[in-house]
């Protein structure tokens, strides 16, 4: 699957005043399209640092110390603040633990949820021409070099059509809205029309013209051409009919007869229209802009088999050949370059593996492989190569610790020993000071280097991979990609976002998320709803502006069960309709069950267990996790509830080894010494405790944990 | 401990209404000694309500809470309704009568009703004001007669000053601090200006305890008693953690030797692993003093956990009221169902499929002409049911 967001290696320190709290020590994860990830741990295990340095709000006295967070070929952590502004709520949204301190309590809902909406939509429109543009550009280069310049009024040619691309969707997508309203239209009729009919022919009806007028209303909305074109006509009569009998009806009151008669027929005229299938509508706004005739009055199966046929012949195969050819070329180009990275970077990695690095061999070496691997990359691929991307920004990074660690470390060095006189003074005067002299921070040269060398081999790795994986690629497929990701810019070039369509928008966004009456709530404050609408409502605004990746910060803590699984369900709902990938923190795994694809168990700043909600619940290894299962009551404990003794560690001082041992009863004495590394257990599942260890005695989990599976699955096979 | 059956709080008909908003409409339950009590429903159904209404933070609308059989509060709002309601229907009926006899009787009958309610809001008023007066008058009475024995003996000034140190503190004590609240949340529960000492100390200070070194003895053997140590006694609420905070919440409640402790969420806004903690302190003390608690919480697998009876609550209104092994096997009410059927377990394969049941009382209940009333359906198992649901109630228990 494809990895929406990798972390690797993520370190995070606040600088307080007692000194370093270390609040992330080095976790990894990844995020695959349409996957939830839940990370669980108590407060203060650095779950919500996590994700608030992938959405880069962090407190102003965080330190990054290392790691990356690659997200679309960028390293989150090293990109500026202008372009974090393009991705933050646009493509990465988060939903807050406390819904009412997360909404303003003197804006209405309504200018709320439309405001990012408007506030974007030019931006985006903006961003979108200029990736439409430059990709089109490109793209149209590559085709002409591909054809060789033999032909160059085709080449022209191709490309004069290749710039009105954006032209023509801008009318397919005018059309498609066109023809979405007037279905809507049809529907909303036939749906009346029976409730209609149903209380005439009891007898018992209300409102019967101004029910009908609508009915009419929307009827003739539906006859938009594509809609009903074959049966306007009749229609139109039917409605005039309909339309001269209203005044009798009204006086009557007990005729229907006529009435309902020709409201049936009606009915069936538009349910038919509904049920159709929608044209074509990409090969319309081709046939329309650039046909030069009037499109044929034909059945909507035979008119989008012209059209189409229309839309291959002149521009569509032409286009997704001269496509493929361009980007056979411009692949074989990077396979070239990408050989040459491989030889260059093997060939400077010396350089980096000396036992004291210079600083100007170096910063030539680096120059040297940054111009290379940027040659490599293929600039017309759609899935960006994060490795390649971020190899420059990252590599570079490490150098600058790796030189500036050493002049740093002086002062450092000063304050550290300054410190520790005052505290021996202290102590020598018959004194217990009630502080302690927090550790001099000294960067790890070594691991430093170990960094900067490992990404070079991981580069040369990944690209000979890629030039193994030479012969497999799938072109027509990679073409197919291209078309849809131009479609996808093109229309976001056209959508204008006006306040009257935001708030259209919205109120389609409250009505996905569960308001009943989002006409009505649209002008109401936040203090008039109830915690599980405003909580919604904060769900609302983070899809507002359609998201990959949605991060829910507890969101359901502060909720009550009936709400909370209401809100779980609507999570989990958006989650599959729209394809999201979903980073869910909390601390209640029973919550967690209903949610996660994958787990990751975070307890002092590092992931202990990792693995898929099967692996954690059936098969968990961590004590840790243990320990969390066993503290939460289910239905069917009795017995005392194992809490977990003692507090987190202080991570001003964190432990020299396993952070967990001193709560953990299954500790050994190696856990107090070193730090447990990931034993892998199966393909999914890993876990950071030396009872895995091969020499490790064998320990069961606890009872409490062990009877409430075997009696979970005792009732799950009945 | 729970074949005890000496009822500890028995609250009829309460009602507290806040303008038209009837956030606890016609609740009554009754607590034995030494059981725990649960109060589930989804937020804004009035559980907290009842609670507060129970130790007396509002004045109820009507209905009536006797605590060990002294009535501690009491509404006058229902006598009320039936003066006004006896009023309207005597206009109503006087217009109708035509004989002289006739109104002089329709007359007579309304003074009677009046004055039987007057008497009855009079009652209340005086209870509702004087229950504690009553309470120390006793306490003073049970104080004097025993050192007035023992001063008799001949009288030495210690003696004397432990006499008007009682004296003093029966004159003080009020019948309602022997329920305590535990609050939701720890924080914002504890002055961040006292000292853990002064905030655990400060009910036993008002209840006219002067003696400093008896007050420290209290809060230590309090401190030890909640797992925390001597030492925190010196230090502020916001040196400690969530869960820490929570213990003194609780040693703060059982300094004052409550017979009932009202436990407002007490475990909602900590961590799981804090969770457990609290939990398991609160169940050791339970035991120990023999505590009769109510707990209010909307978790319910906690509540399952903790408690020996469970009422749930809709709006207002009670409406399923069973041991907690009864309620959660067989589960009666529609809104019971889809409650338990919205909690979540640690379990992904079954969660995956868990379908909740939605609760909508207008397609649930036809109440239009036979109204409901809570009933019991089988031995201690009450639903609030009119007669056709009554019927199809007792047949599934009896199914069962």
């Amino acid at each position: 699957m494809e990895n929406k967001l990798s972390v690797r290696n993520l370190t995070i320190s606040f600088s307080t005043s007692n000194g370093k709290v270390q609040a992330v020590r080095g976790i990894s994860f990844d995020l695959a399209r349409g996957e939830t990830l839940s990370i669980v741990g108590e407060s203060g295990s650095g779950k919500s640092v996590t994700s608030k340095a992938i959405l880069g709000i962090l407190a102003g006295n965080a330190i990054i110390e290392g790691g990356e967070i690659i997200y679309d070929g960028r390293d989150l952590l090293k990109i500026s603040e202008e372009e974090f502004h393009k991705i933050r709520g646009d493509k990465i949204a988060m939903i807050f633990q406390d819904p009412m301190s997360s909404l303003n309590p003197i804006v209405k809902i309504g200018k709320q949820l439309t405001e990012a909406m408007i506030l974007k939509g030019k931006a985006r429109q903006k961003e979108s021409r200029e990736t439409f543009n430059s990709y089109l550009k490109l793209l149209c280069e590559r085709m002409i070099e591909a054809e060789g310049g033999k032909d160059a009024a085709r080449a022209a040619e191709i490309t004069e059509k290749c710039k009105n691309f954006d032209q023509f969707e801008r009318r397919h997508i005018e059309l498609e809205a066109k023809y979405n309203t007037a279905h809507e239209a049809a529907s909303e009729a036939v749906e009346e029309i029976d409730e209609l009919v149903f209380e005439m022919s009891k007898n018992a009806v209300r409102d019967t013209v101004f029910r009908t007028k609508q009915i009419l209303r929307q009827a003739r909305q539906a006859v938009s051409e594509y809609v009903v074109n074959d049966k306007a006509a009749r229609l139109e009569e039917l409605c005039s009919k309909l339309n001269a009998m209203l005044g009798s009806i009204k006086k009557s009151g007990s005729d229907y007869k006529a009435a309902i008669e020709s409201l049936n027929e009606l009915s069936e005229i538009l349910k038919e229209a509904v049920e159709r299938t929608s044209p074509n509508f990409f090969a319309m706004g081709y046939c329309l802009t650039f046909g030069g005739k009037e499109l044929p009055k034909l059945p909507v199966g035979e008119l989008n088999k012209y059209m189409r046929r229309e839309l291959d012949d002149r521009f569509m195969l032409d286009f997704i050949a001269g496509a493929k050819r361009a980007l056979e070329l411009s692949a074989a180009r990077a396979y070239e370059n990408k050989a040459e990275a491989v030889r260059l970077l093997s060939e400077k990695l010396p350089i980096f593996e000396e036992k004291k690095l210079e600083r100007d061999k170096c910063d030539a070496a680096l120059k040297e492989l940054c111009t290379a691997v940027e040659a490599s990359i293929d600039k017309l691929e759609i899935v960006k190569d994060s490795l390649a991307y971020t190899f420059a920004s990252g590599l570079k990074s490490e150098l600058d610790i790796y030189f500036g660690a050493i002049g740093k470390n002086k002062v450092e060095e000063k304050k550290h020993d300054h410190m520790q006189a005052k505290y021996d003074r202290i102590v020598a005067a018959g004194k217990t000071p009630d502080w302690k002299v927090p550790a001099a921070q000294i960067t790890n040269l070594d691991l430093v280097q170990e960094n900067i060398k490992r990404q070079i081999n991981r580069l040369i790795e990944h690209f000979n991979e890629s030039l193994a994986n030479r012969d497999k690629r799938d072109y027509d497929a990679e073409t197919v990609a291209v078309i849809d990701f131009l479609k996808e810019n093109a229309s976001g070039v056209v959508n204008h976002v006006t306040p009257r369509i935001a708030k259209s928008k919205a109120i389609k966004l409250m009505e996905e998320v569960g308001i009943s009456e989002p006409r009505k709530r649209y002008n109401q404050y936040p203090f008039e709803f109830s915690g599980g609408m405003r909580q919604r409502i904060v769900i609302a605004i983070a899809l507002a502006a359609n998201p990959d990746i949605l991060i829910c910060d507890e969101p359901t803590t502060a909720l009550d069960v009936t709400i909370q699984s209401q809100i779980l369900e609507l999570i989990n709902r958006l989650k599959r309709e729209r394809h999201l990938s979903v980073i869910f923190i909390t601390h209640d795994l029973g919550v967690v069950a209903n949610m996660a694809d994958k787990i990751a168990v975070m307890y002092a700043g590092k992931v202990v267990e990792y693995g898929t909600a099967e692996d954690i619940f059936y098969h968990a290894a961590h004590p840790y996790t243990w320990a969390l299962l066993s503290s939460m009551p289910d239905l069917d404990t009795n017995e005392k509830l194992e809490a977990i003794p003692g507090t987190p560690p202080n991570m001003i001082y964190p432990p020299i080894g396993d952070a967990f041992a001193p709560r953990n009863k299954y500790a050994m004495k190696i856990d107090f010494e070193r730090q447990p590394p990931m034993f892998k257990i199966s393909e999914t599942h890993s876990a950071a405790t030396w009872l895995l260890h091969p020499d490790a005695p064998k320990v069961e989990p606890p009872k409490i944990v062990t009877d409430r599976i075997a009696r979970m699955k005792a009732k799950r096979e009945g | 401990m729970q074949e005890n059956n000496e009822t500890l709080l028995r609250v009829e008909h309460l009602c507290q209404y806040f303008g038209q908003n009837k956030a606890v409409d016609d609740v009554s339950f009754e607590i034995k000694k030494g059981e725990v009590f649960g109060l589930v429903g989804e937020s804004g159904c009035g559980k907290t309500t009842t609670g507060r209404s129970i130790i007396k933070l509002y004045d109820i609308t009507s209905g009536n809470v006797y605590f060990k059989g002294i009535r501690i509060a009491a509404g006058i709002g229902s006598y009320k309704k039936a003066i006004e309601d006896a009023k309207n229907e005597y206009s109503e009926k006087v217009k109708a009568a035509t004989d002289e006899s006739e109104k002089k009787r329709l007359k007579d009958e309304l003074d009677r009703i009046i004055s039987e309610n007057k008497e009855n809001i009079k009652r209340a008023e005086y209870d509702r004001n004087n229950c504690d007066r009553e309470y120390s008058d006793e306490l003073v009475a049970k104080v004097k007669k025993e050192y007035e024995a023992k001063l008799a003996n001949g009288s030495n000034p210690e003696l004397v000053a432990e006499y008007k140190n009682e004296l003093h503190k029966a004159k003080h004590t009020k019948l309602v601090t022997q329920i305590q609240m535990i609050f939701q949340d720890p924080i914002a529960s504890l002055d961040p200006r006292m000292t853990v000492r002064e905030i655990i100390s400060e009910g036993l200070v008002i209840q006219g305890e002067r003696n400093k070194k008896v007050i420290d003895e209290k809060v230590y053997e309090m401190l030890e008693l909640v797992g925390l140590v001597r030492e925190h006694a010196s230090r502020y609420p916001h040196e400690f953690s969530g869960g820490q905070r929570q213990r003194i919440g609780v040693a703060r409640s059982i300094i004052m030797n409550p017979d009932l402790i009202i436990a407002d969420e007490p475990v909602s806004a900590l961590d799981v692993s804090i969770q457990a903690q609290v939990i398991n302190l609160l169940n050791e003390l339970r035991h120990r003093f023999g505590l009769t608690i109510l707990f209010i919480a909307h978790d319910l697998s906690v509540v399952k956990y903790f408690s020996d009876r469970i009422g749930v609550m809709y709006f207002g209104k009670m409406v399923e009221l069973a041991s907690s092994d009864e309620l959660f096997r067989n589960p009666l009410h529609p809104y019971t169902k889809s409650l338990l059927s919205a909690i979540p377990l640690p379990d992904p394969i079954y969660e995956k499929q868990r379908q909740r049941i939605v609760y909508n009382p207008l397609a649930e209940h036809d109440y239009t002409v036979d109204k409901p009333s809570l009933r019991e359906v089988c031995d201690g198992h009450f639903v609030q049911c009119n007669d056709a649901e009554f019927e199809k109630y007792r047949k599934i228990v009896s199914r069962n």
